[in-house]
C-alpha cells in the first residue's frame, strides 16, 4: 500500500494526535484472530487470553485516542487498488459519530469477552469460538472507522461472514448449521441493493467516499430527481438485511441458536446496529420520500416484532424479537428526520439488550441450557445479582425514568410526534407492548414458584458472568445524562433541547422538552407492566392461548411468515433452479449434444452404405464420376 | 529486486517454460525400480518453475519493457521454422505475468495433490508436466503459432488422463465428449486465427504477435472482415472458457478427471481462451469486438445465472464445482464486454484469482473422494468434526466463490461490476450478474458447506482423515494465502494489469471512465491523439515510441 | 464413286465397343468375361487413337497404341494371376461373393 495521507475535513485545523493508533485499534483483533487459528487452536486458554486481549488494547488505545483528540473530525487515508483515475482507498474516518460507536463497540465487545470465559468453559471449540469472536470485532470495528462506501461494504460482508460462523458455532447441531446459513443468505440479500446502491452512486457522483459525498451531495440532489431516492433506497436494503428489518427479520430470531454472548454482542448491541448507524453516516444521502419508506420500515417492523415477542416461550427469542422492535424503533426514529435520537437509543440499547442477554445466559447456564421459560421460575431468590440486573436492564428497556432508556426512547418518541402522529400513537403503541412482554417474562422466568427441577437447584453464576452484569447495569442506568446526549446532538439532527448544568436539571430535562411524549412514555409502561402483572404474576400456565387462541396461535407462530418466504420465494427459485437444471440435463446435454452425437453417427452410417465391397458398383460410381468430371471441364 | 540485466531476463522466462517440457522427458526415462522418482522429479520441477516465476513477477516493473510494450523477451532457440516466420519468442505484460504465476502455484499444488494416483505414475507425471508446460508457454508466447501450439500440448494430455485415471463409470465417454469438445472450439479459433494471419499482405506475413498487432493498430481491418472473423475468435475460444451454451463439457469433465487435472485445467487451462480473447481479439479487431460486446454480455449472463441455477441442483460435489467454475467465468466476459479499463483489469484479476479458487476447490474435492469414496454430498455430514482443516479451507474456498471481500475474487468481481455499471447497456446484465455473484452463488456455496461440513455425521466419511500435516496441507494453504495475499493488497496485481488495459481500451472507447474523465471516441492512434492532446486527464500515455508519458491527471 | 469410312465411323466403332465393354464390365458376374470385357474397352481406346493418328497424319496416337497393348498384356497377365489364386482360394469367379472389403 502507498503512504498515508490525511485530510482534516473538520473542527481541528491540522492532523490528529496519534493516528497510528487507528491503525492498531482495527488490527489487533485481526491479529488475535490469524494467531489464534495458525498457532493456539489447541490451547484454549491462550486463546482465550489472546482475544480479550486484544479486544482490552483496542478499548484502551480508543479511549486513550479520544482522550488525547476529543470528539475531532479527521480521515487516514491509505490507496488500496486503482485503475487510472478510480481509487478504491482504505480510509479510517474519525468523527464524534465513529469515535462515539467506537468506544461503544469496543467497550462492549471487550466486556462480553470476558463473560464469555465463563460461558463457554468446556466446550470442545473453544478456542474456534474466540478466534471467530476477535474477527467479528476486527470486522465490526472497520464498518466503524469506514470512510468510504466500498470499505463500509467490506467489512458489511466481513461481520455476515462472522455472524455465519459464529451462529454456527455448534454446527453438528442441524438446527444451528441451517440457522447460520439462513442468517447469511438473508444477509446477502440486503447487501445485494446494496451494492447495486453503491454502483448507481458511484455513476452519479463520481465518489463513494462519505466526506467527499456529503459536501457535493446537496448540490446533486435536484439535478438526480428520481434517481436520489432510488441510490437511498438501495443503501437502505443493506440496512433491512442487516438490521434485520421487516421484511427480512427472519434471520435474527434463528440467529439464537448460537451461543448467547454471540446472541448479546451480535445480534443485540453491535452488528445489527450497524444498520442504524450506516443510516446515520450517511443521513444527507436520504431524500424525504426515502425517508418515508425508511420510518414506516421501521415502525412496522417495530409493531410486528413486539407482538411476536409477547407469545414467545423462550428467553433468547422473546430477547431477539424485543431487539428486533427496537431496532425498528431506531429505524423509525431516521425515518423521521431524527438520526441523532436514533443513535442516542443505539448506545443505551447496546448496554441494556447486552445486560438482558447476558442474564438470560447466566440463567440458561444455571439452569443446563434450559431455555423455555415456563420450566424456570423463583430464580429472584436463587440468583439474586441475575435477577436484579436483569431488572434494571427490563426497566431501561421499557423506558423507566430515571434509566436510560428513558432518555433515548423519549427522544424517539419526541421526534415522532413533532414529525408524524400515526408514527407516534405506533411508537407509543409499541412501548405498551414492550413492557408487558418484558415484564411477563420476569415475572414468568423469575418470579413465582420454581416449574422444575433444574430451576429449583439453580445456583447464581461464577464472578467471571457476573462482574459483566454489574458493570453493564451500571451503565444502562446512567447512560441517560452522562453526556452522550451533547455529543450527538452536535453531529446530527433530531435531538433538541439545552443541555441544563446540573444533574437534577439533565434528569427532568425531557419533561421540559417535549412533556406529551415523556408522559406517554411513562404511561406505556405503567399500562404494561400492569398487564403483565394481572396476567402472569404467580401463574403457572399462560393465560393468552386459552382465551385468545386463534390471536396467540398466530402471534406465538411468528405470523407464518418464515413458512410464506418458504413456500413462495425460496420454492420459487428452487423451482426455477430445477427448471434449469433440467433444460441442462436434457435440453442441452441431451438433445443438442445428442443431436451432434447422433449426426455423426447418422453421416457415419449413410457414408457407410458407400462402402458396399461390390467391385461393380465401385467401376460404375467411378465411370460416372468420370463421365461427370469431363462433362465439366469440357463443356457444360 | 535488482534491475534486471538483459542476459538474466532472457533466461527466466524462458527457463520457466523449458523446464517441466523437460522434465517431462527426463520423467519417461525414469526406471521402473524407482516409483517415487517421477513424484519427487515433478515436484522438484515445478518448485523451481514456481521460483522462477516468482521471479518474474517481482521483477517486473524493474524489466525494461520494449516498443511493443513487452517485457523479459526470451527466444528459446532451436523450436521454430525462421523461414516461415515462427520463432519460439516469449515476453511478459500486464495481462499475462499474473496467468503465468497463477499457472506456476496451480502446477506446483496439483502435483502435490496427486498423491491418488498409484498406478503408472510415470506417465501422469509425465501428461502432468507437458500440461503444465504447455500452458505456461501459451501464457508466455509471443508467436501466433506457438500460442495455439503450447496450448494444444496442454489439452491433449487432459484426455489421457480422464481416459485412464478419472473417477466413475463412464470416464472414457466423458474423456471423448471433453477432448472433441474442446478440440472443435479450439479448431474454429485456429480458423479464426488463420484468417486473421492472411489478411496480412503476403511481403508482411509473419507469426510474430506483437508485430501483427502493431500492424492491426495501423491497418485496421475493414469492418465486413472484422465481422466474421471475430465471431469465430469468441465462439472457438469461448468452448475452451466454458462460455455459454458451449459449456456442456466442463460439469462431467471436471467431475471425472482426476484431481490434479481438475485443478490445472479449471484452474489455468480455462483461462487461456480468454487470454486469447484479450490479447487477439480485442485489439486486432476492436470494432468487432465493440460490436459483439452486447451478444458477449448476454452470454455471460447465461454463465453467471443459469450455470448458477444449474448449480444448485447439483448432488454431486464435482458436478457442482464444474458448474461453480463455468458460472465465474461469466464474470470475465462481463468485464471484456464492459470495454473499459475498469472491466477488463477486474477481468483479469477474476481470471487469476478464480484460477487459485478453483485449485483449491478441486484439491479438497479430490480429498473428501480419496476418503470417503464418494462425492455425493448426500451421504456426507458434520466432516468438520472429523477433518478440521479441510473444514476450514473448504469453507474459505465456499466464501470467496460467492464473492466475500478479504479474497481476490471480491476485487475482481467489482472491479468488473464497477466498470460494467458504466455502460448503460449492460445494466441489466449488471444487475443480473449481482444476483448470481451475491444470492445464487451463496446458495450453492452454502448448500454445499452445510450438507458436507455441518449437521450430524453422514453415512459416509466414518472413517476418514482429515488431510494432516505440513507435508499435505501446504499446497491448500498455499493456494489459499495468495487468494489472502491478492484480497488484500490487490494493488501488487492491478498495477501491473491496469496499464495495459487502459492502453487496449483507449482506442475504442465505450463509455465513460468517470466523470470528468472523457476518452475522444474514435479509433486513433497513440501519437496522434497524444499530440492533438485529445486524451485528457489519464493516468498514463502509452506513446509510439516505447515510453510512458505521465498525463496531467497524476 | 466409293464410300469410304471418314473419322466419325471409326469413333462410332470406337464408342460402340467401348460401352459394350464398359456394360458388360458392370453387368456381368463372371470375372473372366469381365476381364474380357475390360480388354474390349481398350481395344476401343486403341482403335480410336489409330483412326485419329491416321486421319490427321500424326503418328503419336500409334505410338500411344503400342503402350497401351503393353499395359493391357500386363495388367491380363497380373488379372489372370489374381483370378486364379482367388478361384483356388474361393472356389468361385463370380464378382459378387468376393466382397469382404464392405464395410
Amino acid at each position: 500500500m502507498a503512504g498515508g495521507v490525511v485530510h482534516g475535513l473538520g473542527k481541528r485545523d491540522g492532523a490528529m494526535k496519534f493516528e497510528g493508533l487507528l491503525w492498531w485499534i482495527l488490527f489487533l483483533p485481526l491479529g488475535a484472530a490469524v494467531w489464534i487459528t495458525l498457532r493456539t487452536l489447541k490451547n484454549p486458554g491462550r486463546s482465550a487470553a489472546l482475544s480479550i486481549g486484544a479486544a482490552l488494547a483496542s478499548f484502551v488505545l480508543a479511549v486513550i485516542f479520544w482522550a488525547a483528540n476529543g470528539w475531532t473530525t479527521g480521515q487516514v487515508s491509505v490507496s488500496w487498488w486503482r485503475i487510472g483515475s478510480w481509487t478504491a482507498s482504505f480510509d479510517l474516518r474519525v468523527d464524534p459519530l465513529s469515535l462515539l460507536m467506537l468506544l461503544v463497540v469496543t467497550g462492549v465487545g471487550s466486556v462480553i469477552h470476558i463473560y464469555s470465559v465463563g460461558y463457554m468453559r468446556g466446550d470442545p471449540g473453544y478456542a474456534r469460538y474466540f478466534a471467530c469472536l476477535s474477527l467479528f470485532l476486527f470486522s465490526m470495528l472497520g464498518i466503524v472507522l469506514a470512510g468510504n462506501f466500498l470499505q463500509m461494504f467490506v467489512f458489511w460482508e466481513l461481520v455476515g461472514v462472522s455472524s455465519y460462523l459464529l451462529i454456527g458455532h455448534w454446527f453438528e447441531r442441524p438446527a444451528a448449521a441451517d440457522a447460520a446459513k439462513k442468517a447469511f443468505l438473508t444477509n446477502r440479500l440486503g447487501d445485494l441493493g446494496f451494492l447495486a446502491g453503491i454502483l448507481v452512486l458511484q455513476g452519479v457522483a463520481g465518489t463513494l467516499d462519505f466526506g467527499r459525498l456529503e459536501e457535493t451531495w446537496p448540490e446533486q440532489v435536484s439535478a438526480l430527481g428520481a434517481t436520489a431516492t432510488v441510490v437511498g433506497l438501495l443503501i437502505f436494503c443493506g440496512v433491512v438485511g442487516k438490521s434485520a428489518q421487516f421484511p427480512l427479520h427472519v434471520w435474527l430470531p434463528d440467529a439464537m441458536e448460537g451461543p448467547t454472548p454471540v446472541s448479546a454482542l451480535i445480534h443485540a448491541a453491535t452488528m445489527v446496529a450497524a444498520g442504524v448507524y450506516l443510516l446515520c453516516r450517511v443521513f444527507f444521502l436520504f431524500t424525504p420520500e426515502a425517508l418515508m419508506v425508511v420510518a414506516w420500515t421501521g415502525g412496522l417492523t417495530a409493531l410486528l416484532a413486539a407482538s411476536i415477542a409477547v407469545q414467545q416461550n423462550d428467553i433468547k427469542r422473546v430477547l431477539a424479537y424485543s431487539t428486533l422492535s427496537q431496532l425498528g424503533y431506531m429505524v423509525m426514529g431516521v425515518g423521521l428526520g431524527g438520526p441523532a435520537a436514533a443513535m442516542f437509543h443505539l448506545v443505551t440499547h447496546a448496554f441494556f439488550k447486552a445486560l438482558l442477554f447476558l442474564g438470560a445466559g447466566s440463567v440458561i447456564c444455571a439452569l443446563h441450557h434450559e431455555q423455555n421459560i415456563w420450566r424456570m421460575g423463583g430464580l429472584w431468590r436463587r440468583m439474586p445479582v441475575t435477577f436484579w440486573t436483569f431488572l434494571v436492564g427490563t426497566l431501561a428497556l421499557a423506558g423507566a425514568w430515571p434509566l436510560s432508556g428513558f432518555f433515548s426512547k423519549d427522544a424517539l418518541l419526541a421526534v415522532a410526534w413533532g414529525r408524524s402522529l400515526p408514527l407516534f400513537v405506533l411508537g407509543v403503541g409499541v412501548a405498551v407492548l414492550t413492557s408487558f412482554y418484558m415484564f411477563r417474562l420476569v415475572w414468568v422466568a423469575f418470579g413465582g414458584p420454581a416449574r422444575s427441577e433444574a430451576a429449583a437447584h439453580a445456583a447464581e453464576s461464577p464472578q467471571g458472568m457476573l462482574w459483566p452484569l454489574r458493570l453493564l447495569g451500571v451503565l444502562s442506568v446512567v447512560a441517560g445524562v452522562i453526556g452522550i446526549q451533547p455529543v450527538l446532538q452536535a453531529i446530527l439532527p433530531g435531538l433538541e433541547g439545552s443541555h441544563a448544568a446540573s444533574w437534577w436539571g439533565r434528569l427532568m430535562e425531557p419533561f421540559h422538552h417535549a412533556p406529551v411524549p415523556a408522559a406517554a412514555g411513562l404511561a406505556a409502561l405503567l399500562i404494561g407492566v400492569g398487564l403483565a402483572w394481572k396476567g402472569y404474576a404467580g401463574g403457572a400456565e399462560d393465560p393468552v392461548p386459552n382465551r385468545w387462541p386463534v390471536l396467540g396461535r398466530w402471534l406465538r407462530d411468528r405470523f407464518y411468515l418464515d413458512e410464506l418466504y418458504e413456500g413462495t420465494v425460496i420454492w420459487f427459485h428452487d423451482a426455477w433452479a430445477r427448471v434449469v437444471a433440467g433444460v441442462e440435463r436434457w435440453v442441452l446435454n441431451g438433445f443438442c449434444l445428442g443431436l451432434v452425437r447422433g449426426g455423426t453417427d447418422l453421416l457415419g452410417q449413410s457414408l457407410r452404405l458407400l462402402q458396399s465391397g461390390n467391385l461393380q458398383t465401385y467401376a460404375l460410381v467411378f465411370v460416372v464420376g468420370l463421365a461427370l468430371l469431363l462433362w465439366w471441364t469440357l463443356g457444360g | 529486486m535488482g534491475p534486471w540485466s538483459e542476459k538474466e531476463a532472457m533466461t527466466a522466462l524462458g527457463w520457466m517454460v523449458l523446464v517441466p517440457l523437460l522434465m517431462a522427458v527426463a520423467v519417461l526415462c525414469v526406471p521402473q525400480s524407482a516409483p517415487r522418482a517421477p513424484r519427487l522429479l515433478t515436484l522438484t520441477a515445478l518448485g523451481a518453475t514456481l521460483l522462477l516465476a516468482l521471479r518474474v513477477f517481482v521483477g517486473f516493473e524493474s524489466a525494461p519493457a520494449d516498443a511493443d510494450g513487452y517485457r523479459m523477451v526470451t527466444e528459446i532457440p532451436g523450436l521454430g521454422a525462421p523461414a516461415l516466420g515462427i520463432r519460439c519468442r516469449l515476453g511478459v505484460d500486464g495481462l499475462n505475468v499474473g496467468l503465468l504465476l497463477m499457472g506456476a502455484l496451480v502446477g506446483l499444488a496439483a502435483a502435490a495433490c496427486a498423491r491418488e494416483v498409484q498406478t503408472r505414475t510415470k506417465e501422469f507425471y509425465f501428461l502432468l508436466l507437458l500440461m503444465v508446460g504447455g500452458i505456461l508457454g501459451a501464457f508466455a508466447s509471443l508467436d501466433l503459432f506457438f500460442f495455439y501450439f503450447f496450448h494444444e500440448l496442454a489439452l491433449v494430455p487432459t484426455f489421457l488422463m480422464i481416459g485412464l485415471w478419472g473417477r466413475g463409470t463412464d470416464q472414457a465417454a466423458v474423456a471423448y465428449q471433453m477432448t472433441l469438445y474442446l478440440t472443435a472450439g479450439a479448431l474454429v479459433a485456429l480458423i479464426g486465427l488463420i484468417a486473421l494471419y492472411l489478411q496480412v499482405p503476403p511481403e508482411l506475413r509473419t507469426f510474430d504477435m506483437p508485430t501483427l498487432s502493431r500492424y492491426f493498430r495501423e491497418h485496421p481491418l475493414p469492418p465486413e472482415v472484422q465481422g466474421w472473423i471475430y465471431p469465430l475468435l469468441l465462439f472457438g475460444f469461448g468452448v475452451l472458457v466454458s462460455l455459454w451454451p458451449l459449456h456442456s463439457w466442463a460439469p462431467p469433465g471436471y467431475a471425472a478427471a482426476p484431481t490434479a487435472t481438475a485443478m490445472v485445467h479449471a484452474g489455468v487451462l480455462k483461462k487461456f481462451g480468454l487470454y486469447g480473447l484479450l490479447r487477439v481479439g480485442q485489439p486486432w479487431l476492436p470494432e468487432a469486438a465493440a460490436d459483439w460486446a452486447w451478444v458477449v454480455a448476454w452470454l455471460a449472463l447465461g454463465n453467471l445465472l443459469y450455470a448458477g441455477w444449474a448449480a444448485m441442483q447439483q448432488r454431486d460435489l464435482g458436478r457442482l464445482l464444474g458448474y461453480a467454475s463455468v458460472a465465474h467465468m461469466g464474470f470475465v466476459f462481463l468485464g471484456l464486454a464492459a470495454g473499459n479499463a475498469m472491466g477488463m483489469t477486474g477481468a483479469v484479476v477474476v481470471m487469476v484469482a478464480h484460477g487459485l479458487l478453483a485449485a483449491v476447490s478441486f484439491a479438497l474435492a479430490g480429498h473428501l473422494y480419496q476418503q470417503t469414496g464418494t462425492l455425493e454430498m448426500g451421504q456426507m455430514g458434520g466432516l468438520a468434526r472429523r477433518m478440521p482443516f479441510l473444514g476450514a479451507a473448504l469453507t474459505m474456498a465456499a466464501l470467496a466463490g460467492c464473492g466475500l471481500p478479504g479474497f481476490a475474487n471480491f476485487i475482481g468481481e467489482v472491479t468488473v461490476f464497477l466498470g460494467a455499471w458504466q455502460v448503460p447497456e449492460l445494466r441489466v446484465v449488471t444487475v443480473g450478474g449481482l444476483w448470481a455473484a451475491l444470492v445464487v452463488g451463496a446458495i450453492y456455496m452454502l448448500r454445499a458447506v452445510r450438507a458436507i461440513l455441518h449437521g450430524p455425521p453422514g453415512i459416509a466419511g466414518a472413517s476418514g482423515r482429515d488431510i494432516e500435516g505440513g507435508w499435505e496441507r501446504w499446497p491448500h494453504a498455499m493456494l489459499l494465502a495468495g487468494l489472502l495475499f491478492l484480497g488484500w493488497l490487490p494493488q501488487v496485481l492491478v498495477g501491473k494489469v491496469e496499464p495495459v488495459a487502459a492502453r487496449m481500451v483507449q482506442r475504442e472507447p465505450t463509455g465513460v471512465l468517470a466523470p470528468g474523465l472523457e476518452v475522444e471516441g474514435k479509433a486513433l492512434t497513440f501519437p496522434a491523439a497524444a499530440a492533438e492532446g485529445r486524451l485528457r486527464e489519464v493516468d498514463s500515455v502509452w506513446t509510439g515510441d516505447g515510453g510512458i508519458r505521465q498525463g496531467p491527471g497524476m | 464413286m466409293q464410300w469410304t469410312p471418314g473419322l466419325e465411323h471409326y469413333l462410332a466403332v470406337s464408342f460402340v465397343l467401348f460401352s459394350l465393354g464398359l456394360l458388360g464390365v458392370v453387368v456381368r458376374r463372371n470375372l473372366l468375361v469381365m476381364y474380357m470385357c475390360l480388354e474390349l474397352m481398350l481395344n476401343a481406346a486403341n482403335l480410336a487413337l489409330v483412326a485419329f493418328s491416321r486421319f490427321r497424319a500424326d503418328l503419336h496416337g500409334q505410338m500411344l497404341v503400342f503402350f497401351v497393348i503393353t499395359v493391357a498384356a500386363a495388367e491380363v497377365a497380373v488379372g489372370l494371376a489374381l483370378l486364379v489364386a482367388l478361384y483356388r482360394q474361393r472356389r468361385t469367379a463370380h464378382v459378387e461373393e468376393v466382397s469382404l472389403l464392405r464395410l
